[in-house]
């Protein structure tokens, strides 16, 4: 699993400096993904995980710091790129589903041109060869090649959705970040277009961050998960472990508060109290305010790490020592 | 889009009648009838009078008055001016609309290119100087009193530095023993025009579907090839020295014009530019890796100018009004000018005569600036 | 007794609320107008030409005398030749007639303020009636409302004017009444209609109708407070066009006004004094650049106005 990361990111601060003060978005955070792994981040609305896929892409409004930290791809350390070598980077080497897929192609242009346009801008293939590549992908995602002239606005939010995927896989990148790439869509839809998602992927042996806040999604098509909380990872690791024996109360709370999509029968909870004003952040563990286990130390100190083999979190109270379930 | 446009085209029909009726009431607002501006001129001999009472059905109750008047309009009988007797309005208009449509025509599409490519480029430069000088320059041409900025075009360019004409539509002198007549001149350069623009545009469509690499190349050339034609043509043909003549004319009322209407057009663009920069697209187009100058101009600029087509649509009534008075101020005999110096003399059915077709004139442009959008905006095209 | 009492009081309170809450958004609109800047130029023009305006009439009381100093029938007997350059007795000089400048300019301003707000006032209350009622009642008002619209927004104002000037004589109270009824069943009515429809779809519209609410109630007292900001807006575009359109039709000579600053150019223009722009430069620029200055301060607060209203342009 851990052979040969695609993506290592090292200790990433991204900030955004406001008139109210600094919103510390993503706040030291390390993770890598394997060839061929897909990993998942997980957190409410605000937490900084879309956030950190643009960062990623170094695609940051006027306003956003990259104050320290590494995002190494293949090898190469993003950060340190120009702005035009960054170009070359992105989508050739680094590509991305958005989250709003309905805006996310140009409503005056036809959807094969803006794929051949991509393709074009890493001069991957020109002229007749991108048509055929986009025939290619087209195929892949399958939609109907007569599509391929047509315009946004008479693809379904299905179909644009595809198209949106067949764009990111154009030019064969290491690594695709999908942020919440199915919100959008109503239940059956997402559910087909994740699994078609999870097989380009394991045949195309290709990388992928899932964002999303739905944990039941994380859990069908990711091999690790992060949760964040804060611009934080709290607690890391193997799908399968995270899920059986959560250690952060954080993640234990997410996991109730969504349905499960293995079928088992429990009472549906929601997280009580709003998520952590990102400009004034409490002290300790941030999560402490609407922590069930917060003790004294929660609220004065950070947390350690909790290391159980590959899976880990920042919790001073894990869940899985209390005996809770 | 046939279906949209037969629907705008419906709604401009729609509007014109209207607007025809309105002008009907309007004629009849005033005391007495429409044959009272005829019994008041001297110029008009008794019988003439009588024909026009006829022809304007003045003896008949108003509804049939009112037939009769759309009646006219259709069939172009504005009956006769006075201070052009014994020439018909239509006639002085015939004259004169072509000279409006090409002064407006011009200064509208250099106006609405030059705003729209400031725009873009302020919208993407936000802060600095050039910001600020570009928006206090803005804002001045735009609301600056048009007759004085007029004046001081004239008086710094014509009157001071000489370089130009002061007003008119050409130079009498120059003219006195041409053999030609100015509208046939006028004419010929509008076919001129014509073609070179038909020329152009089909080089540049067949360019533009083919993905030529060479397309820049082959767009010059064929604009250079064209203009040498054109100056060929012209300087064999011996009217040269009128037609440049006219040419002279025409340059200070279009660079006012142009330069009233700009900062409207690069005002709106900057607003609409950063409206779509938050669009969705826009972050795709940049994560695609594309060069920043193609996310401007490819996607940002190109969705921007939609709601900017449609402002212009929206403003083309002030910027007809714009032209009358340009058109008033640099003597420019066409619609405009017509129109006051009808109103002025008191000519009332050349004043009126030349309302209803700056009326019908706006529409369409109206009509026109649709077909644009229409082909500018692919959900309406499809 | 004590019902209607209880029926007059819960609106008071309501009214109370609202006032207050208004107060508040007031003070915050106040200081996302400051932070704009170029709506406090606009301001200081405007404040500028109010304090010229007003001090015409009290000037004309004390210091200056009537039979030299009056804007249209006075005459500088103290000067030699006419006009006259600037001097300490007459600040911007005479004009060809022998009248002082300084005067008809201020003069002038008054009548522009009470043509702007005479115009903007139709605008406003034709376009607030024209957007809540299209919006309120849908259908075909809508749709008559809506065509009328259109053929509005299609007429060339200055030349509406300038026929009209021919067939009826246009004085200012006309003047203003046709560019409110222009502007206000044409594009404010348009702009004011969308918002209201954002209204109309509020769940305490339909509250208030199944309470029973007449249409005239729920529209004056629920739609139409949501409108005023942005009709405050049209204001200034409008008292621009007004002041503008004003000017332009006087300068042509084809309105039957005393005195005005499009006037005062056409004098300079009759008397054969239009291009010797160096030599009387006082004949030409005092009222030319009133009228742009003036035009742009109203535009310029419309503008300012326009960030605070539509959050859509607030800079981030």
């Amino acid at each position: 699993m851990t052979t040969d990361p695609v993506l290592v990111v090292e200790d990433l601060k991204m900030h955004y400096v406001t008139r109210a003060g600094t919103v510390r978005a993503v706040d030291g955070v390390s993770f890598a993904v394997a060839r061929g792994q897909s990993l998942g981040l997980v957190g409410e609305s605000g937490c900084g995980k879309s956030s950190i896929a643009m960062t990623l892409l170094k695609l940051l409004p006027d306003n956003a710091r990259l104050v320290s930290g590494s995002i190494i791809l293949n090898g190469v350390d993003l950060t340190t790129l120009s702005e035009d070598q960054m170009r070359a980077h992105r989508w050739d080497r680094i590509s991305m589903v958005f989250q709003a897929a309905m805006n996310s192609l140009d409503p005056v242009y036809r959807v094969g041109d803006q794929i051949i346009e991509a393709l074009e801008a890493h001069s991957a293939s020109a002229g007749r060869d991108a048509m055929e590549r986009v025939r290619e992908l087209f195929d892949l995602v399958s939609l109907d090649p007569t599509y391929i002239r047509r315009y946004p606005h008479e693809y379904s939010g299905g179909m644009r959705q595809r198209a949106i995927i067949a764009m990111a896989l154009a030019c064969e990148p290491d690594i695709i970040i999908a942020d919440e790439p199915t919100t959008a869509l109503d239940v059956i839809v997402q559910d087909h277009i994740l699994r078609e998602m999870q097989a380009i992927q394991r045949s195309l042996n290709m990388s992928m961050i899932y964002i999303s806040h739905d944990m039941a999604v994380i859990a069908e098509v990711c091999d690790v998960v992060g949760v964040m909380y804060a611009g934080k990872l709290v607690e890391f690791g193997p799908t399968t472990e995270v899920y059986a024996r959560p250690i952060h109360p954080y993640t234990k709370a997410l996991m109730s508060a969504f349905p499960s999509v293995r079928g088992e029968k429990h009472d549906l909870t929601t997280l009580p109290g709003e998520p952590p004003d990102l400009l004034d952040l409490p002290a300790g563990c941030a999560f402490h305010p609407r922590c069930a286990y917060a003790t004294d130390e929660c609220r004065t100190s950070i947390p350690p790490t909790v290391q159980r083999g590959d899976h880990w979190a920042t919790c001073w109270n894990p869940v899985d020592d209390l005996g809770g379930e | 889009m046939a279906k949209y446009l037969l629907k705008r085209l419906a709604q401009i029909l729609v509007t014109l009648f209207v607007f025809l009726t309105l002008v009907f009431f309007i004629v009849n607002a005033q005391p007495g009838d429409v044959s009272n501006f005829y019994a008041l001129n001297p110029d008009v001999p008794p019988e003439t009078r009588e024909r026009l009472q006829d022809l304007f059905g003045v003896n008949e109750p108003l509804w049939k008055q009112y037939l009769v008047h759309i009646k006219n309009t259709f069939t172009g009988n504005f009956g006769i001016s006075f201070s052009h007797y014994p020439r018909s309005v239509a006639d002085v208009i015939m004259e004169r609309l072509p000279r409006t449509v090409v002064l407006f025509m011009t200064a509208t599409a250099l106006s609405f290119y030059l705003g729209f490519a400031l725009g873009k480029i302020l919208a993407w430069r936000r802060g600095g100087w050039f910001e600020y000088t570009s928006t206090v320059g803005g804002v001045t041409l735009y609301t600056v009193f048009t007759p004085w900025f007029g004046l001081m075009m004239i008086w710094l360019f014509a009157f001071k530095a000489g370089w130009l004409p002061i007003g008119k539509f050409l130079d009498p002198v120059l003219w006195r023993d041409a053999s030609i007549d100015a509208n046939s001149v006028f004419n010929q350069m509008i076919l001129t025009a014509f073609v070179v623009s038909v020329v152009v545009f089909a080089v540049f469509v067949i360019t533009g579907q083919r993905r030529m690499g060479n397309a820049r190349i082959i767009r010059i050339a064929s604009i250079a090839l064209a203009s040498l034609a054109v100056a060929g043509v012209w300087i064999s043909s011996g009217t040269v020295v009128f037609a440049w003549d006219i040419l002279r004319h025409m340059v200070l009322p279009v660079v006012t014009l142009t330069l009233i209407s700009f900062a409207g057009t690069m005002l709106l663009t900057r607003n609409s530019m950063l409206e779509t920069m938050r669009e969705d697209f826009v972050m795709a187009a940049r994560a695609k890796g594309l060069p920043e100058r193609a996310v401007r101009d490819k996607h940002v600029a190109r969705n921007a100018l939609l709601p900017v087509v449609t402002s212009f649509i929206f403003s083309l009534a002030f910027a007809v009004d714009g032209g009358v008075i340009t058109e008033s101020i640099f003597s420019w005999p066409g619609m405009g000018q017509t129109l006051v110096s009808a109103t002025l003399t008191e000519d009332l059915p050349l004043a009126v005569g030349a309302f209803v077709f700056v009326g019908i004139f706006v529409l369409v442009a109206h009509l026109v600036a649709d077909v644009l959008y229409a082909y500018l905006d692919p959900r309406i095209r499809y | 007794m004590s019902a209607v009492n209880a029926q007059h009081a819960v609106p008071t309170a309501l009214w109370r609320a609202r006032l207050r809450l208004a107060l508040q958004s007031l003070r915050e609109n106040w200081q996302l107008f400051v932070r704009t800047r170029i709506g406090i130029i606009g301001l200081a023009i405007i404040g500028l030409y109010a304090l010229l305006a007003l001090a015409h009439p009290i000037l004309m009381n004390t210091v200056w005398e009537p039979r030299t100093y009056d804007p249209v029938v006075g005459y500088a007997f103290d000067e030699t030749q006419q006009p006259a350059p600037p001097s300490l007795k007459h600040l911007l000089g005479t004009d060809p007639l022998g009248r002082d400048i300084l005067s008809q300019l201020m003069f002038s301003a008054r009548s522009e303020f009470l043509l702007g707000l005479l115009a903007a006032t139709v605008t406003v209350v034709i376009g607030t009636a024209v957007g809540a009622i299209a919006a309120y009642f849908g259908g075909w008002v809508d749709t008559l409302l809506m065509r009328l619209a259109d053929i509005m927004i299609m007429m060339p104002a200055i030349s509406v004017l300038i026929v009209l000037s021919a067939l009826i004589g246009v004085e200012h109270f006309e003047l203003a009444l046709i560019i409110g009824i222009l502007s206000g069943f044409g594009a404010t009515g348009v702009v004011l209609k969308s918002q209201a429809l954002s209204v109309v779809v509020k769940p305490y519209i339909d509250a208030a109708r199944s309470a029973g609410g007449g249409h005239f109630h729920i529209i004056l007292v629920h739609i139409v407070p949501n409108l005023l900001p942005l009709s405050f807006l049209y204001m200034m575009f409008t008292v621009t066009s007004a002041i503008f359109s004003e000017a332009v039709l006087s300068f042509l000579g084809l309105l039957d006004v005393r005195m005005s600053w499009g006037l005062m150019i056409h004098t300079t223009e009759s008397a054969g004094y239009l291009l010797q722009v160096t030599e009387f430069w006082w004949l030409i620029f005092p009222a030319s650049l009133s009228i742009t200055l003036l035009c742009s301060a109203f535009y310029l607060v419309g503008r300012s106005l326009d960030e605070v209203v539509n959050p859509r342009l607030r800079s981030r």
